[in-house]
C-alpha cells in the first residue's frame, strides 16, 4: 500500500512537472528612466492602460516617450488625437525632448486625428475608424489622447451603458489585436472612484502636480498594474530635456548589501582622530559630524576625502551651499590637492541646485556619480543645506527621506560622511535636531568650549557602532593643515560637554599668546 | 522688416515652393499657366495634414497662409478655404488675374503654407512630411537658412 502511495505520489509529481507552463507576460520598456523599476519591470504587453492626471503633469510626454521607445516600422505605434492638443502642436513641443526621434515619424509613429469624427459622428463611427486604422497598420502600441474627450462626447450624446459598451468593445478589439494601449486623459482624483474605464483598465498611471509655497512637485502613482508587483506610493517625477524621469520612493533599497565580514578601517586624514576612532572609520559606515558653524566640519570632510584619494579611493562630494571652487580652494589652503583628482575623474563635486530638489533626485544624482567614478567615499555637506535645497513639499518627510538616502548609499558600498549644523546650547549636548543619530553608525561631535578666557574647540567620538572608540574629549585647532587634534584629554576640567567647564585642576600660568589658530590661506 | 520664414522674399522657401509646383505640374502634365498651380500642391498636402490636425486644423492653417499670401498678391483675395480645407474661388481668380500673377500667387501661397509648417514643427519634420507626400521629389539640398524663424 505504501509503495502504491509512493507510486501515486511519484505520478502526481511527474504530472505536476509536466503541467504546461503559465503564460509569460512580456514587459515593454517605458523609455522613462526609473518607471520600469516602479512598474515591476515594465508595461505588460497587450495591456490596456490609462494615463490620467491633471493638466501639465506630463501625461502626453509620458505617452510619447513610451511610443518612441518601442515603435518600429515593423511594429508601429498609432497615436489618435481627439480634440485635445492637436498633433501639430504636439510635434512642435515634443520634438524639444531628446527622446523624440524624427526618423520614426510617419512609418513607426503615426498620428491620426479623430477630432472631426468625434465632433460630427457617434461612438460607433469612432470605434469603426479606430478598428479600420488598427487593422490596416497592425500596431504594437496605440494611444488615444485625450480619451476624456471621447468619454464626454459619449456621455453627452449616448448613455452610460453605451459608453461602457464602447470601452468594452475597444478593449476587446485592441487586446485581441495584440496592441498595448494607452488612453490619456485629464481626470481629477475624485473621478477615479466608480469610473468604468478605471475598473476595466489593466494599468492605471496617475500623474499629479502639487504646488507648495513657490515650488511645484510632480508625482506619479501606479494605482494598479495587473499581474505584476509595482512599487506602491507616490513617486517623484521630473520633466527635463530628456522627458519624464521617475524616482521610485524605494530608490536604492534594492542595492542594499550586507557589509563584508571583515571591514577595513579608513583613515580620516587626521592621525589623532583615527586613533580616537580605533583606527579610523569602518568601511561602509555612515558617519555624522555634528557641530555648530565654524567648528571645522567641512575642513574635516575635506581631509576625509583627501585621505581616501591618497589611498586610491575615488570620492564624491555632494554640496548644496558653497560652490565647488570654495572646496578646492579650501583644500589648497590645507595643502590638499583636490583639483588633480577632479581632472582625473577620481573625484566629483556635485553642486546640486538648490530650492526645488527632491531627495529622490538627489539620491539618483549621487548614485549615478558613485557609479561613474566607482566612489568609495562620499561627503554630504551638509544635511541642513540639503534640507534647504529641497522643495518645501519634500521637507516634511526629510527624516524618512534621509533614512532612504543613507540606506541606499551605504547599500552601494560607500562610506558616507555627513555634516550637520547644530546650535551649541550651553546646557545640553545635542547631536542633531533631526533625531537622526539612529541612522548613522558613527557620530563625532564638535563644539565650542570656554576655557581660560578663550573660545576653544573640542571634539569627541560619541558612538561607533562597529567597535570600541576613545571616550576622550580632545581639543583641536584648524591650522594650515586643516583640523589638527592637540593635547591629550584634559583632566583639569569638568563639564566640557556643557561648553562652560569648571576647573578642577590647578590653574596653570597663562602666557600671552597670539591667535592659536592661524586662519587658512585665502 | 527682417526677412522671416513666412516672407515670400525668403528665397529658399520660394524656391522650395517653386520646385513643388513644378513637380506637380510635370506629374499632372498640366501647362500650369492658367490654373492656380498651388491648388494641386495644397490638395496633395490636405489629407496628410488633415490626418495630423483634422480638417478644421488644416483649414485654419491654409486660411492663415492665404491671408499672408494676399498681402503680396492681392488678387488671391478672391479665393476662400472651404470647410473641408479645399480651395474655392479659382474660377473667379483665373478671370481676374494674369498668368504671371497666377504663377506668383501659387508660389507665394505654397511658400506661406510651408513656412507656417516650418515655424510650427520645424524644418526636419516639414521635409519629412513633404517626402511622405512626394517621395520622389529631391529635397536633400534644401536649406531654409538659420535664424529665420519668427
Amino acid at each position: 500500500m505504501k509503495n502504491q502511495n509512493a507510486a501515486d505520489n511519484g505520478q502526481l509529481t511527474k504530472k505536476a512537472v509536466s503541467q504546461p507552463a503559465k503564460v509569460t507576460i512580456r514587459k515593454i520598456p517605458t523609455g522613462v528612466r526609473g518607471l520600469d523599476d516602479i512598474l515591476g519591470g515594465g508595461i505588460p504587453e497587450f495591456s490596456f492602460n490609462v494615463i490620467a492626471g491633471s493638466p501639465g503633469s506630463g501625461k502626453t510626454t509620458m505617452a510619447h516617450q513610451i511610443l518612441f521607445a518601442n515603435a518600429t516600422v515593423k511594429t508601429p505605434a498609432l497615436y489618435f488625437t481627439v480634440l485635445g492638443e492637436p498633433a501639430l502642436k504636439m510635434l512642435r513641443y515634443q520634438q524639444q525632448f531628446s527622446f523624440f526621434d524624427e526618423s520614426k515619424l510617419g512609418k513607426a509613429v503615426r498620428f491620426i486625428n479623430l477630432s472631426d469624427l468625434v465632433l460630427n459622428q457617434d461612438l460607433n463611427a469612432v470605434l469603426a475608424e479606430i478598428i479600420k486604422q488598427v487593422t490596416a497598420a497592425n500596431p504594437g502600441l496605440v494611444v488615444v489622447d485625450s480619451f476624456r474627450t471621447v468619454m464626454r462626447k459619449a456621455l453627452a450624446t449616448a448613455g452610460e451603458i453605451e459608453m461602457q459598451s464602447f470601452i468594452q468593445q475597444l478593449t476587446q478589439f485592441l487586446t485581441s489585436w495584440e496592441a498595448t494601449t494607452f488612453l490619456v486623459g485629464e481626470y481629477g482624483e475624485e473621478e477615479a472612484r466608480g469610473n468604468p474605464l478605471f475598473t476595466i483598465a489593466d494599468g492605471l498611471f496617475w500623474l499629479s502636480q502639487k504646488v507648495e509655497r513657490n515650488s511645484v512637485v510632480r508625482k506619479l502613482q501606479i494605482l494598479k498594474v495587473r499581474g505584476q508587483d509595482s512599487v506602491p506610493g507616490l513617486h517623484t517625477v521630473r520633466i527635463s530635456d530628456a522627458g519624464l524621469q521617475a524616482f521610485s520612493r524605494t530608490l536604492g533599497f534594492e542595492r542594499k548589501k550586507t557589509h563584508p565580514a571583515r571591514r577595513r578601517r579608513l583613515s580620516m586624514g587626521i592621525p589623532d582622530l583615527d586613533k580616537m576612532m580605533g583606527g579610523g572609520v569602518l568601511e561602509g559606515d555612515s558617519l555624522l559630524i555634528a557641530g555648530p558653524s565654524g567648528t571645522g566640519k567641512t575642513a574635516l570632510a575635506t581631509q576625509f576625502i583627501a585621505a581616501g584619494l591618497r589611498n586610491g579611493e575615488p570620492a564624491i562630494m555632494a554640496i548644496f551651499e558653497e560652490r565647488p571652487k570654495g572646496y578646492t580652494d579650501r583644500a589648497d589652503s590645507f595643502g590638499l590637492n583636490l583639483k588633480t583628482p577632479l581632472k582625473q575623474g577620481k573625484l566629483e563635486i556635485l553642486y546640486l541646485r538648490p530650492l526645488d530638489l527632491s531627495v529622490d533626485e538627489t539620491m539618483q544624482e549621487i548614485l549615478d556619480a558613485v557609479k561613474r567614478v566607482d566612489a568609495k567615499r562620499l561627503v554630504i555637506d551638509s544635511l541642513v543645506s540639503l534640507e534647504m535645497a529641497l522643495a518645501p513639499g519634500f521637507r516634511e518627510d526629510f527624516r524618512e527621506s534621509l533614512y532612504r538616502l543613507i540606506v541606499a548609499l551605504t547599500g552601494a558600498g560607500v562610506t558616507i560622511l555627513s555634516t550637520v549644523e547644530v546650535e551649541d546650547a550651553f546646557t545640553g549636548f545635542s547631536f542633531s535636531h533631526y533625531t537622526i543619530s539612529f541612522l548613522t553608525d558613527d557620530i563625532i561631535r564638535m563644539r565650542y568650549v570656554e576655557i581660560d578666557g578663550q573660545l576653544r574647540k573640542v571634539m569627541v567620538v560619541i558612538k561607533m557602532r562597529g567597535g570600541n572608540h576613545s571616550k576622550d574629549i580632545r581639543e583641536y585647532v584648524i591650522t594650515n593643515k586643516g583640523v589638527v587634534v592637540i593635547h591629550p584629554r584634559s583632566t583639569d576640567y569638568d563639564g566640557l560637554t556643557t561648553g562652560i567647564p569648571t576647573r578642577t585642576g590647578p590653574r596653570k600660568a597663562q602666557e600671552e599668546e597670539t591667535a592659536p589658530e592661524p586662519k587658512a590661506k585665502k | 522688416m527682417a526677412q522671416t520664414i513666412f516672407s515670400t522674399r525668403n528665397p529658399q522657401m520660394r524656391d522650395f515652393a517653386k520646385r513643388l509646383i513644378a513637380y506637380e505640374i510635370r506629374a499632372n502634365k498640366s501647362s500650369g499657366t492658367k490654373a492656380l498651380a498651388a491648388f494641386p500642391v495644397c490638395e496633395k498636402l490636405r489629407p496628410h495634414l488633415a490626418n495630423l490636425m483634422g480638417n478644421n486644423g488644416f483649414r485654419a492653417l491654409l486660411s492663415r497662409a492665404l491671408v499672408r499670401a494676399e498681402a503680396d498678391v492681392p488678387s488671391l483675395r478672391s479665393m476662400q478655404v472651404k470647410a473641408d480645407g479645399s480651395l474655392a474661388g479659382l474660377d473667379k481668380l483665373e478671370v481676374q488675374a494674369s498668368p504671371e500673377e497666377l504663377a506668383r500667387g501659387s508660389v507665394v501661397l505654397v511658400a506661406q503654407l510651408l513656412g507656417l509648417l516650418v515655424a510650427f514643427i520645424g524644418e526636419a519634420l516639414t521635409l519629412r512630411l513633404v517626402r511622405e507626400v512626394w517621395p520622389k521629389l529631391s529635397v536633400n539640398d534644401l536649406d531654409f537658412g538659420k535664424g529665420d524663424k519668427k
